[in-house]
């Protein structure tokens, strides 16, 4: 009766994590040198999801977990900055490939997704005061 | 798309079965039943306490899943009681039988 809250329960935490990893590649998308000083940009961090079966219903529902949270494969962008500390030979700055725009997308789709999922668990709330009111 | 699974969509558990006599009932009885469910939202309550506790003292939890757990254990224990008011109900029945 109670696996629904469960479900939705682990949507939320799910997006949370997804939404980390948006706010670190914002947080990072000018970050040149990586946690030694060196000059190597920021990978951007992405974060893919993956059914569980550890929290099941009856029904066949299943509810989601984090699969892995993987790094970019693009290249990053390269700009020409010849005085910047960390220019190579040619001038050019290596800077992360994080577009903003994409960036603030995912975290809007996963905003509006948590707020889905609450909505869930409301529903599945007024279900079971309903049920409640079958004996009382 | 594949259909889930038919063996996953089992089919949903008997309702009570009106030719069902007491004798013949599974053997947990009433009693064992009603414990059990007591236990579980024991369980369950005691789980959303610990849960509550660990997010005010700074511990690593998810605020959903903390409040997941005490909107579980509320709902539980109001369906406890629910059934607790129900069984006084009746037997506040009984004992106004005249004999």
């Amino acid at each position: 009766m109670l696996t629904s809250f469960d479900i939705s329960t682990s949507a939320l935490v799910a997006q949370r994590t997804r939404l980390n990893a948006i706010s670190s590649n914002i947080a990072n998308m000018s970050t040149t040198r990586n946690e030694r000083g060196e000059a190597e940009p920021y990978t951007p961090r992405y974060v893919t999801f993956q059914t569980d079966t550890g929290i099941t219903s009856s029904g066949g529902g299943a509810g989601v977990r984090v699969g892995s949270v993987d790094y970019s494969s693009e290249p990053p962008k390269m700009k020409y900055e010849p005085g910047h500390p960390d220019a190579d030979a040619q001038g050019y700055v290596q800077y992360p490939n994080v577009d903003m725009t994409t960036e603030f997308v995912d975290a809007l789709e996963a905003s509006r997704s948590y707020e889905a999922n609450v909505g869930i668990i409301e529903v599945s709330k007024n279900l079971v005061e309903n049920t409640l009111r079958i004996i009382a | 798309m594949n259909p889930i699974n038919s063996a996953q969509l089992s089919s949903p558990p008997p309702l009570l079965n009106p030719a069902m006599g007491p004798n013949q009932s599974s053997d947990t009885s009433f009693k064992d039943m009603l414990f059990d469910s007591i236990k579980q939202v024991n369980t369950m309550q005691l789980d959303a306490d610990q849960a509550v506790e660990q997010m005010f003292t700074g511990g690593d939890v998810n605020p959903a899943e903390v409040l997941t757990a005490v909107q579980k254990a509320d709902l539980a224990f109001r369906l406890t009681m629910q059934m607790r008011n129900k069984l006084m109900e009746v037997y506040q029945e009984v004992r106004d039988i005249r004999i």
